[in-house]
């Protein structure tokens, strides 16, 4: 039993350790005024309602969805096709993808930044789409595991050639029966890079800076000027990657369901 | 000319060849098993009367039809896999009337079709079910289903009773026979359990290295072998060289042949007219189901089997006289 407290009190104390912090920062976002008590004096809805009154963060927040659904768009459109090409024909070629999977993943933002920018300012390029393109490229890795695992479950191509032979054209086949299949991993794979890009401030802000504000660069602006409105910056941010999670969690379910045994 | 005709068959892969020179005529309404250890190519032939995969060299014909350049979906041929291939995605239901969906017929027909279809193959009740919630058995009477709803010319089974445990599998073996004789529909089942083989087919092809080492009805293959693979292959033939046995029964053997096979059964302790003799020492007696099977070690070692009798008439380490009608003695070219 004693034991049991010990580790019941460690649990209770690294849950407020990670708890404690958003709470406050949600809790701050709704408080009339929080300086020398121990919880907020009162609660309201001001901050909120200010921040959505403000064409401002309404327009960064829009081109912060805008960037992040566009490079999950283009992945999607790219990526996916390409990596069912190379999973049902050409494997021998898919460990140049799990090679270009860890280069994403190892290459620091700040080399990166430097990088596009010495590169492509000079070309008269939009910057903006530079970095989209970066963006395309950094979700890689999320949109082949979420496609690939689904694939690993099933035997694609013999999926494929018992459509084919009951008369179903390879396109048929594809969307009639591969993509269903593949389709709650794939998507759980983009509402994670849609979540990852969302978050993504390195980049946009050393490539673009200012001059195309999303979310991220906003947040960083009124931290300096209204901590409340900040806060109500991240609730909304809390709630939004809240809900995607959610979705992903369901998802992933759902996907282990549709393909076991 | 026959319904199915393969002409010269050849397959490489790059360096390797998988087939060589394979000729079959099978006729309408015939079981055919393809016969052999696994890589002897016998799944190619399947995938290539599919059209799934291309051959190097040769012709097929399907109903006088040159199917050179005829794209899977309309060779009009099913196909069973070993892992079933199901749509995960689908209802049973769906998986069975997808290849009807795909040749558009009306919604009516095709609730009327899979209605029959899941009826003949004992399914109506899972018909909401998915894949995964079937077994293994289930799974396979629902790709069976599948395949046959369409009324192909030739349904082909690659290996598909392989990873279901033994029960099961005989029960399916005999419904699989009883489906295609109720249909009269033509069936090539490829298979490396050569018990399989005997129990459902018309005619069997034995494969060996890419090659049809030989065809025949059941009983042909079984009693008159005409190889030392065939005679290995198919149940526990003794096979000898000609020295060795002209030295156990005392007598020299036709000339021409320089190998000669027995099977196990045909020998036994009680002289008959005719029967040539051999002598052994009995070493070691195993007992499966209604078989024993008992090593002999005379020149050298032989089998024999005999029917599990109340009474074990064979003591281990004693020497007996065992006898062969001569007919039994199968020479091998």
């Amino acid at each position: 039993m004693k034991k049991r407290g010990f580790a019941d009190l460690f649990f209770l104390l690294l849950a407020l350790y990670l708890v404690l912090p958003v709470v406050a920062t949600m809790l701050y976002a709704f408080a009339t005024k929080w300086n020398k008590t121990i919880l907020p004096e009162g609660l309201t809805f001001k901050w909120l309602a200010t921040l959505f009154q403000d064409a401002e963060f309404i327009q960064a927040f829009g081109r912060s969805v805008l960037l992040s659904c566009g490079a999950v768009l283009i992945a999607l459109l790219v990526i996916v096709p390409a990596i069912f090409v190379i999973v049902l024909y050409f494997q021998k070629y898919e460990k140049w993808i799990q090679v270009a999977v860890v280069m994403v993943y190892s290459f620091p933002g700040i080399i990166l930044a430097v990088g596009l920018i010495r590169v492509y300012s000079k070309l008269g390029v939009s910057m903006i789409l530079v970095v989209l393109g970066a963006y395309v490229i950094g979700i890689l890795p999320y949109i082949y595991q979420g496609t690939r695992n689904s694939l690993r479950n099933v035997d694609a191509r013999q999926l494929l050639d018992a459509a084919q032979i009951l008369g179903a054209s390879k396109f048929q086949a594809f969307t009639k029966i591969l993509l269903p299949t593949v389709y709650p991993g794939l998507f759980a794979g983009a509402l994670l890079s849609f979540s990852v890009l969302f978050g993504e401030f390195v980049l946009i802000n050393l490539v673009v800076g200012s001059r195309f504000e999303t979310v991220q660069i906003y947040l960083m602006k009124k931290l300096s000027t209204s901590g409340h409105i900040a806060s109500a910056v991240v609730f909304i941010y809390i709630v939004l990657m809240g809900l995607v999670t959610f979705t992903i969690a369901k998802l992933t379910k759902q996907s282990k369901g549709a393909t076991n045994g | 000319m026959s319904y199915i005709v393969i002409e010269g068959l050849h397959k490489k892969y790059g360096q390797s060849t998988v087939l060589t020179n394979i000729e079959m005529s099978i006729e309408k309404g015939e079981f055919i098993t393809l016969l052999g250890p696994s890589g002897c190519g016998k799944s190619t032939i399947l995938r290539i009367l599919a059209g799934l995969t291309d051959a190097s060299a040769g012709k097929i014909l399907i109903e006088g039809k040159d199917m050179h350049d005829v794209q899977p979906k309309d060779r009009q041929v099913g196909m069973v896999f070993q892992s079933y291939a199901l749509f995960p995605n689908m209802t049973v239901k769906d998986n069975v009337a997808f290849g009807l969906r795909m040749q558009k017929i009306t919604s009516a027909e095709i609730e009327q079709r899979v209605q029959e279809m899941l009826e003949t193959v004992h399914l109506s009740e899972k018909a909401q079910a998915y894949p995964k919630e079937l077994s293994g058995g289930q799974q396979q009477r629902v790709a069976l289903a599948r395949a046959l709803i369409v009324r192909p010319k030739v349904l082909l089974l690659d290996e598909p009773l392989s990873a279901l445990d033994a029960q099961i599998r005989k029960k399916l073996q005999a419904d699989l026979r009883d489906i295609q004789q109720k249909l009269g529909i033509t069936m090539i089942l490829v298979t490396h359990d050569q018990e399989e083989a005997m129990a459902v087919s018309d005619r069997i092809f034995v494969m060996n290295n890419g090659m049809i080492a030989q065809s025949g009805t059941p009983t042909a293959i079984y009693t008159r072998p005409e190889s030392e693979f065939i005679a290995s292959f198919i149940g526990h033939y003794n096979v000898f060289t000609r020295q060795t046995l002209e030295k156990m029964i005392g007598e020299l053997l036709p000339q021409g042949y320089s190998k000669f096979a027995i099977r196990p059964e045909a020998i036994h302790l009680d002289r008959r007219q005719g029967d040539v003799s051999m002598a052994g020492v009995a070493k070691q007696s195993f007992m499966s189901g209604n078989v024993i099977r008992t090593m002999f070690e005379g020149d050298c070692l032989f089998t024999m089997e005999q029917l599990h009798e109340r009474e074990q008439r064979i003591k281990v380490n004693e020497k007996y006289m065992c006898y062969v009608a001569r007919e039994d003695v199968i020479a091998l070219s």
